[in-house]
């Protein structure tokens, strides 16, 4: 297996996204077309994952996550590690005292982000090369490869407003539509 | 940045572009369905089970076999506090205000007719005026539509969900009573559900400590990058369960959410205690706090809160009446606030009542000063209650008590027809959904 297949630019950014792959594939509704990799080591995910392990396109995602999946899934993603039982928990009550589960998951969402811990670009380094941040955030959020027209619209985002950071984009992938189904 | 370095940069921006929309009442501004008595209703659910002998029949100890009598809801009733056998430290009432059995009605008998005197049953009575048999705390929602969405449904114009309000003090399957599996309401007709104790407590220090309070410009961002990215996929993740908040609603209370949070980290929250001391709150304390921030800021028509700290009675009296004195102190709290607000103030009616008594005869056990415990098992006693309702004297009947044990004035379903007859909509309701009676005599 080939990880220049799956076009990954560094070691970081493959456990930016590669976790969570396998945090949603260890769930019990995997994917049929995709292969659970068994291995224990980070290392073992970096290394023995191939294309085939991607979406080829948005298409194949046709089933919801839950609420645990949304939540073990994003802090995955952002903090490439599973989540801790004690903040599992502590993140169960606080979704269920919040009617609004939309605001609860936003509000989740926001804490995530904007904690130190997380590794996020900064803005000079998304701005640095815009069109590969674009191509590992798709990687890392929706996990699949972005179109070209797909790059071309977010890179022309980006460059239309100095404000727009990546802790914002982080925040925008993590609450599409194609963010919460798998 | 930071939440709290960003607050105190950003908070006159956040308070001028979030608070202000939220300062009109919309019951001022359109005319409902009905002419409303009020544009404002707070529903307490003083709860946990309350016997009538500790709170209205003011007999403290003299059920326990100990001669010392008294009142030990100082800002809800009147009557002197008991003069001997204290048991917990007395909290002198608000200042300013005379008890609010003076400021309004007492429906001092009140029936709870039908089912199983529980906490579920008695609230999920309280808030969709229909008895229910069912005996388990289930947390699914209640068959029958709630207040929330007879009162979102039938006002004219149509209430968004900002404005009513599920203030609960515990989890457990409270959060499930903001709205109904009636196929005719449900949760687009929804109230806004809060746990604060959750979401101030550790869980949402914890968790949220690095949330930020975005300004208008960077949610704007959020939503456009999110609109580029859903244009590109063909499903929509729309079937989350509850209600569901305009985006520009959800941003508010989202910001509400961290203010207060933030506020309490600082030990900045003004809270319903004597001097506003945090070591003297109790859960029910808490609620009542954070309830009062809720209609602060957002001013809304319909909000419902509890208490249940008193609950403790299964086996300790003791701490029975000394949270039935705090929750008493902090419902007074809560209306002297409501006076105090340039938009609640005299066009609010609160309306204050148990969701069930509790048993005549004590159980097996007793407390550190031998005090015998009571449950609450459907016996008649614990089929007791007492409704208040309290208003401005143009609104509300001032200094009137009503019914008496062999003739009870009300009954317990009989508090969402009024709710509803305040705030203008009871004659839209479907006919056959609410079997009690508007309390009419409450009212001038």
């Amino acid at each position: 297996m080939q990880v220049s297949k799956i076009r990954i630019k560094s070691k970081k950014m493959k456990t930016r996204f590669l976790l969570p792959l396998l945090v949603l594939l260890s769930m019990a509704a995997c994917k049929t077309e995709t292969e659970v990799i068994k291995e224990p080591s980070v290392n073992a995910y970096i290394y023995d994952v191939d294309a085939e392990d991607l979406y080829q396109s948005n298409a194949e995602k046709n089933k919801q996550k839950s609420a645990e999946q949304y939540i073990s899934i994003l802090y995955a993603n952002l903090f490439q590690s599973t989540v801790p039982q004690g903040d599992l928990a502590d993140l169960g009550e606080i979704r269920k005292a919040i009617g609004d589960k939309q605001m609860a998951d936003e509000l989740i969402l926001n804490a995530f982000v904007n904690d130190g811990s997380v590794s996020i670009p900064s803005n000079a380094e998304m701005r640095a090369d815009i069109e590969a941040f674009v191509q590992e955030t798709y990687l890392r959020f929706f996990l699949r490869e972005p179109t070209a027209y797909e790059i071309f619209e977010l890179k022309a985002e980006i460059e239309e407003d100095p404000d727009l950071t990546p802790e914002l984009i982080y925040q925008a992938f993590a609450l599409s539509n194609e963010y919460k189904f798998y | 940045m930071k939440r709290r370095h960003f607050l105190k940069k950003a908070a006159l921006g956040t308070m001028a572009g979030v608070t202000a929309p939220y300062i009109l009442p919309a019951g001022r501004l359109f005319a409902a369905t009905g002419a409303r008595v009020a544009n404002h209703v707070v529903f307490v659910l003083f709860a946990g089970g309350i016997r009538q002998q500790e709170s209205v029949d003011q007999q403290y100890l003299a059920n326990q076999g100990l001669p010392t009598q008294g009142n030990i809801m100082l800002n809800m009733l009147e009557g002197a506090a008991p003069s001997s056998n204290l048991l917990f430290n007395l909290w002198s009432p608000i200042g300013g205000q005379s008890p609010l059995s003076q400021q309004g009605t007492l429906f001092k008998e009140v029936r709870y007719s039908e089912g199983p005197t529980g906490h579920f049953n008695g609230h999920t009575v309280a808030m969709t005026g229909r008895y229910t048999e069912t005996g388990l705390n289930l947390n699914v929602n209640p068959t029958w539509p709630t207040i929330f969405e007879y009162y979102r449904k039938h006002s004219d114009p149509a209430k968004s969900a900002i404005n009513a309000w599920w203030i609960s003090e515990g989890l457990g399957p409270y959060p499930s009573l903001n709205y109904s599996s009636n196929p005719s309401y449900g949760p687009q007709y929804g109230a806004n559900y809060l746990r604060p104790a959750s979401i101030l407590g550790d869980a949402g220090q914890s968790q949220f400590s690095n949330a930020v309070s975005y300004q208008p410009d960077d949610v704007s961002r959020i939503n456009k990058v999110k609109a580029l990215l859903d244009k590109n996929f063909m499903r929509d993740a729309d079937d989350l369960p509850g209600i569901q908040n305009t985006a520009e609603n959800r941003e508010a209370i989202k910001n509400f959410k961290l203010d207060i949070l933030n506020s309490v980290s600082t030990n900045q929250l003004e809270v319903a205690t004597p001097n506003s001391d945090y070591n003297l709150l109790t859960g029910d304390l808490i609620n009542v706090s954070a309830a009062w921030q809720v209609l602060d800021r957002f001013a809304p028509e319909l909000t419902v809160i509890n208490t249940t700290n008193l609950d403790i009675c299964h086996d300790n009296f003791t701490l029975y009446l000394d949270f039935l004195h705090r929750a008493d102190y902090g419902i007074g709290w809560l209306w002297n606030k409501i006076q105090s607000h340039p938009i609640l103030a005299n066009d609010t009616i609160m309306i204050c009542m148990p969701e069930h008594g509790r048993n005549l005869a004590s159980n097996n056990l007793t407390d550190q000063n031998g005090l015998g415990a009571y449950d609450h098992t459907s016996d008649e006693n614990s089929r007791r209650l007492f409704t208040m309702i309290v208003g401005p004297s143009d609104k509300v009947q001032q200094n009137q008590t009503l019914g008496t044990p062999g003739n009870p004035a009300a009954e317990s379903i009989d508090v969402i027809p009024t709710i509803a007859h305040i705030l203008g909509f009871h004659d839209d309701i479907p006919a056959g959904f609410l079997p009690g009676r508007v309390l009419e005599e409450a009212f001038v």
